[in-house]
């Protein structure tokens, strides 16, 4: 333990040693002196203590290590392969790839489901058989059967009046 | 025979593991390891970030923050390199960040400790008190920017070598010189002019 009096005699501006500096940090008395001889001891004499945080060191090491088992426990608790923001696009374009192939093989396998087409030819078929009924044969007593004369093939062209027909025939 | 055998191996009590065989330890799943650590490290924590952010409460939950950090990122510790520098890398790191973001509300506290301090006539005679010191660095230390006062700091009063705060901030050694010169040239404006009872030392001195 250095003294009071050498710490004194040998204090040099600029040239505190550890040895110097243990005693001025826990010296008040030198202090002043210390201060006359080096300004710059000013500061360096808060240094060296041990400091203790507010309610001491074992309610601290009580603090931190229940802070570290509530963190584990989170940590437990939280997904352990946590997907990462490439992995999450890699997912979505397997998705999207399996959708769309799926799609086009169900289109293939099965190429009569366009029912926009099945429509557009059905119904100029039907329209036929309901408007332009075809006669082979007709016998009434009041109707009027005009044959117009051809130019000798055998195609024959016959007008039928008669009130009874339907006017679309 | 059996009795001395048993005297050669160590107790738990009589072997004090070093900083890499606690951190060792740890990885392997020892929480008691951790504890350990924690209370041996935690006046050196605690006192740099006091000394730093300047209040004792704030300093506390800072300290905290620096376990749960070590806590968290242990792993990467490389055992080559001194365990004390990362510990002060993380604390560094979190105390500056913390100084950073509470800058503006540290004036308040300062222009309290200002009038406090200006009604001391500054011909009289000055008998320096520690805790005066403490008072004085507060106030004047909060014109230096957080680097600068942890640089400050961890040279004046943790008696770090220039050569220990560059690994520590991960920069050069004439960096952390010339902070430590501009430091100290601002806390001496600082001095004289809102502590002139202090000042006149300097000024006597020289």
């Amino acid at each position: 333990m250095m003294t009071c009096h050498y710490f004194r005699t040998n204090l040099q501006p600029g040239n505190a040693d550890a040895a110097m500096l243990e005693h001025l940090r826990r010296c008040d008395a030198c202090l002043d002196f210390a201060m006359s001889v080096d300004p710059d001891l000013f500061f360096r004499s808060l240094g060296g203590e041990e400091l203790v945080p507010p309610g001491g060191i074992d309610a601290f090491v009580g603090d931190v290590m229940s802070q570290v088992r509530v963190h584990d426990a989170e940590a437990s608790l939280a997904p352990r392969h946590a997907v990462s923001a490439w992995q999450r696009w890699a997912i979505a374009a397997t998705v999207a790839a399996g959708v769309t192939g799926a799609t086009l093989a169900y289109r293939y396998e099965h190429p009569a489901s366009q029912p926009v087409h099945i429509i557009a030819t059905a119904r100029p078929r039907a329209t036929a058989t309901a408007t332009k009924s075809f006669v082979e044969t007709y016998s009434s007593h009041d109707a009027t059967i005009v044959e117009m004369p051809s130019d000798g093939s055998d195609t024959k062209v016959v007008m039928i009046f008669d009130d009874k027909l339907p006017a679309d025939l | 025979m059996a009795a001395e055998v048993l005297r050669m191996i160590p107790t738990k009590e009589s072997v004090e593991l070093d900083d890499r065989q606690l951190v060792e330890q740890i990885r392997q799943g020892d929480d008691g390891a951790f504890e350990t650590l924690v209370r041996r490290k935690t006046s050196k924590v605690y006192g740099l970030c006091y000394r730093v952010i300047g209040n004792s409460e704030d300093a506390k939950d800072i300290s905290q923050l620096v376990f749960l950090k070590l806590w968290e990122n242990l792993e990467k510790y490389d055992a080559t390199y001194a365990f004390d520098t990362w510990l002060y890398r993380m604390v560094t790191n979190v105390a500056i960040d913390f100084m950073r973001s509470k800058q503006s509300r540290d004036n308040a506290v300062n222009s309290n400790l200002r009038l406090v301090k200006t009604s001391v006539d500054p011909e009289q005679t000055v008998t320096v008190a520690r805790k005066e010191v403490e008072s004085v660095f507060n106030a004047v230390s909060n014109v230096l920017s957080p680097k600068q006062k942890t640089i400050f700091v961890m040279s004046e009063m943790e008696d770090l070598r220039s050569s220990e705060i560059a690994k520590v901030l991960g920069c050069r050694e004439s960096t952390v010189r010339n902070h430590l010169f501009n430091a100290r040239k601002l806390m001496q404006t600082q001095l004289k002019k809102r502590f002139p009872e202090y000042a006149r030392l300097w000024e006597e001195s020289r």
